[in-house]
């Protein structure tokens, strides 16, 4: 774990400080300080899930090039071998895709190829549920199986966000959850406080007035809402202190990775972080017509925007402690459909990204003439993906989010 | 709140009507406790007349209004049959809120939203949302046997729980379950054969083009079990069968006690006994809720400040206390973010609520909406004015507005201690040091509700 971590710590919001007046303070106020606290005993892990919207053209971003059929089903969208950027004699990264190849290189990245799900929807609502669920067996399904693990690590004296979604559209259903709230936000400000025009004072009589001691307080909610203020104030001066130089491209989810990083580097607890690209609704990857400039300009917005972010939390060592992922409703057709554009498909790669990945390549490239009305078959359940992902690397009960144990990938250094 | 007193546990003491006297008297904090409870706040002459009034009739104004109800709500139908989308309707609603001279009715109707909570991005009809609210409106004092017949009935409710389509070769579980495990028994009542067979009589209703229809070819006009019973069931022997059992009639009064009496503990079976016995007999609302309100144990010590108020309870008890009327707009956006998206329940099941409504985020979050609130520019504008409303009230030095304003927000019910650091605070803090006195009374208006006690209901 970074030593750079525990000094922010000390210096910003002053946990040290707290716990120096312990005998004088007030018994909430010495759990508060002790549960904002860093504790070696819990995960401090970070998962940040990127939804490609529309549904990626898996094929022309981890791109197959090797295989004579890609071509044969592509003579216009088929990216020329000698523009990818190969992995192996088989497959390769869009060629506007060179940050993920560094990445990639660095054993930052991993791809597991032919995920997908039974009982597929070809209707972007239907797919997208599906993924947003995580339960393919019901279809009305309500909740989110990101609400549901933020629900699952819900304790009734803790104050702690644990999930964050970030970015300009609703709130998906992935993050929908039956108890907690889980906000959304466009930028860190919106977690800070805003303080009347002319006061001097702040977040420091705020907390201050939650943390003088009432006398003859027996309410247990009192005493609740006591700490969450003093807690909330800290979380806002963490976030505010944690602002940094990094450069980031221009692009919209480079901006959104930007404040992902920023919470992270504040440690208040967030443990679920989700992103999007594509604009939610149609646009976005749905390319069923002159694909191939638009898909470029996303892939490259991706790969640099996710590039930028794993530089930013290398420097400051913080890259052990997150994973990235990439999802989308479905891949798209294995051929184009005449109008150099690519229909709805199946399965598709995952993208996972960060510095605990034991890289490469994850399960065979899914056949080119072996298919399911016109789209690859996928060979690894997206659950298997989730459940390593809350098992392995959330550390959460992922049986309690997915209803029953799937079986984790080998793909990460734990 | 003499506790010593009290005898919160034992039912004939707690069901009985609370009569003031020397140990528990009638005073602003019981008032304020009523008002947060039975509306959404209260300004400054409500609490007076409160005062003087004493409990009882203010209970019964708060009950059954002498202002006609009825006009108000038929206008404000209009107004919202003009509403292009579900985001008006909620901005609709919460004007309502504010402005009804039956703010219980608004109270149990959004009690209702919670329990019948149906997501109206799921329905896509702003008309038939307008009609589900309206039907819990309708009944929201009313008769919880009318209203279950209506939900079952509603199409709003029926496309958001996929059950738009009940063929005979298909009987679909979507909405006996919830019927069952979330509107009326609760879970582990009825058995997975019993939503089965439940779900074969709800076959032959079809929601189509928005409108209800019933296709007798398509009703399983056969033998059904369910709950011990056996017949040739339709819908509504369903929920007549239903409402027999008397775990629904439990399930409410617990319901309804988190929502009007405390969230903190689960009333003992007990406790409870009498006012499920009553509720069961005819399932009168506006009888249950009476009793609670006016028993002993909701001006107990059991009951008072032993909720967290839900997003909108706090933003209309700013907005009550301050005599004003903001953006409904705006507030309902800035609601959703506090994590109460009216129109927009998270699941079948509705608002949580509770410690649920709090996390760190959420907490920032009223902070800046009391913020935006008070400080008399910018989205809200310059609606609320504390030191102008005190003025009105007779207010002038600092000090006089700075107790009147924990008077009208906490009913002086607040440490010393406390008050004395705000206060010393606020006096001594003027910013760049040439502020009008104005700002520093909206300052001190903002500590005042963004204390921990304020979001107390």
């Amino acid at each position: 774990m970074s030593c750079t971590r525990r000094d922010f710590l000390k210096t910003t919001v002053g946990t040290s400080t707290l716990l120096s007046f312990a005998p004088a303070a007030p018994d909430f106020l010495i759990r508060a300080a002790v549960a904002a606290a860093p504790r070696r005993d819990e995960r401090d892990t970070v998962l940040v899930m990127i939804q490609l919207s529309g549904g990626n053209d898996g094929l022309n971003a981890a791109v197959p090039y090797g295989d004579d059929e890609y071509g044969r089903n592509r003579p216009t969208l088929a990216l020329p071998p000698k523009d990818v950027h190969k992995i192996n004699s088989l497959v390769g990264f869009h060629p506007r895709m060179g940050a993920f190849m560094r990445l990639y290189k660095a054993g930052y990245l991993s791809i597991v190829q032919g995920v997908g799900s039974p009982n597929s929807d070809r209707s972007h609502d239907g797919a997208m549920r599906i993924w947003h669920t995580g339960d393919p067996d019901q279809p009305h399904r309500q909740t989110g199986w990101l609400g549901r693990a933020a629900d699952s690590i819900w304790r009734a004296n803790r104050a702690e966000t644990s999930a964050v979604f970030v970015g300009p559209i609703a709130q998906p259903l992935g993050v929908n959850a039956e108890n907690v709230i889980v906000p959304s936000i466009r930028s860190p400000r919106e977690l800070m406080a805003n303080r009347m025009p002319g006061d001097a004072n702040g977040e420091s009589l705020w907390k201050h007035a939650a943390e003088l001691p009432r006398a003859n307080q027996g309410n247990p909610l009192l005493d609740f809402l006591q700490r969450c203020t003093v807690r909330a104030c800290a979380d806002a001066r963490r976030i505010e202190a944690a602002t940094n130089a990094a450069q980031y491209p221009p692009f919209q989810l480079a901006g959104t990775l930007h404040t992902v990083a920023q919470l992270i580097r504040s440690d208040i607890g967030v443990r679920i972080f989700f992103t999007e690209l594509g604009g939610g609704g149609i646009g976005g990857f749905d390319n069923h017509a002159n694909q191939l400039g638009n898909h470029c300009a996303l892939l490259h917005q991706l790969s640099e925007s996710v590039a930028a972010f794993i530089d930013d939390l290398e420097r400051e060592k913080l890259l052990d402690r997150v994973l990235v992922m990439t999802f989308s409703e479905f891949g798209r057709t294995v051929s184009e459909n005449g109008r150099r554009g690519t229909d709805h498909g199946a399965a598709a790669p995952v993208f996972l990204a960060g510095g605990r990945l034991k890289g490469g390549l994850v399960g065979a490239h899914p056949s080119l003439t072996d298919l399911d009305g016109g789209a690859l078959k996928f060979h690894t359940d997206f659950r298997r993906v989730y459940a390593t992902v809350l098992d392995r690397w959330l550390g959460f009960e992922s049986p309690v989010v997915l209803d029953r144990q799937f079986e984790p990938l080998d793909i990460l250094n734990v | 709140m003499a506790a010593h007193i009290e005898k919160p546990s034992d039912p004939g003491w707690a069901w009985a009507a609370y009569e003031p006297d020397a140990l528990r008297p009638w005073n602003l904090a019981q008032a304020g406790h009523l008002y947060r409870r039975a509306a959404f706040g209260a300004g400054w002459d409500q609490l007076q007349r409160a005062l003087a009034d004493g409990p009882q009739r203010t209970l019964d104004n708060l009950l059954s209004p002498h202002a006609d109800t009825e006009a108000f709500n038929l206008a404000h139908d209009d107004y919202e049959a003009s509403a292009g989308s579900v985001d008006e309707l909620r901005a609709w609603w919460l004007r309502r809120m504010i402005q009804t001279p039956h703010p219980l009715m608004e109270k149990m109707t959004l009690f209702w939203h919670s329990h019948f909570a149906t997501d109206g991005a799921a329905v896509k009809g702003v008309r038939l949302m307008q009609q589900h609210v309206r039907l819990l409106r309708g009944q929201a004092l009313g008769s919880f046997e009318r209203l279950l017949e209506g939900i079952s009935r509603d199409p709003a409710v029926l496309l958001w729980l996929g059950a738009d389509a009940n063929r005979k070769a298909l009987p679909g579980e979507n909405f006996a379950r919830p019927l069952m495990e979330t509107f009326t028994m609760g879970p582990g009542h009825g058995t997975e054969k019993d939503i089965q067979e439940a779900s074969r009589a709800f076959t032959g209703w079809f929601v189509l083009r928005g409108e209800l229809r019933f296709i007798p070819r398509e009703h399983d006009g056969n033998i059904k079990r369910i709950l011990g019973r056996e017949g040739n069931f339709t819908s509504d022997d369903v929920v007549r069968i239903v409402l027999e059992q008397p775990a629904t009639s439990e399930r409410l009064v617990r319901k309804l006690y988190r929502w009007l009496i405390c969230e903190t503990e689960e009333p003992d079976a007990i406790l409870i006994a009498p006012l499920v016995e009553s509720f069961a007999k005819d399932y009168s609302v506006s009888r249950l809720v009476e009793t609670m309100l006016r028993s002993n144990l909701f001006f107990s010590s059991a009951a008072y400040c032993r909720r967290i108020k839900c997003p909108v309870e706090f933003a209309l008890g700013i907005v009550k206390g301050l005599e004003g009327m903001v953006s409904t707009t705006r507030l309902a956006h800035d609601l959703a973010g506090l994590g109460q998206n009216l129109y927009h329940p998270p699941t079948v099941k509705g608002w949580t609520g509770g410690r649920h409504w709090i996390n760190s985020a959420t907490m920032v979050g009223r902070y800046n909406l009391a913020s935006a609130l008070l400080q008399g520019s910018g989205p809200y504008a310059d609606e609320l004015s504390p030191p102008g409303v005190a003025q009105k009230h007779g207010r002038s030095t600092f000090e006089s507005v700075a107790r009147f304003l924990v008077g009208l927000f906490l009913q002086d019910d607040l440490d010393s201690n406390v008050y004395d650091t705000l206060l010393k605070t606020a006096q001594t803090a003027d910013g760049a040091g040439n502020d009008d006195p104005a700002g520093l009374l909206r300052r001190f208006a903002h500590a005042v509700i963004t204390l921990p006690e304020f979001h107390l209901a």
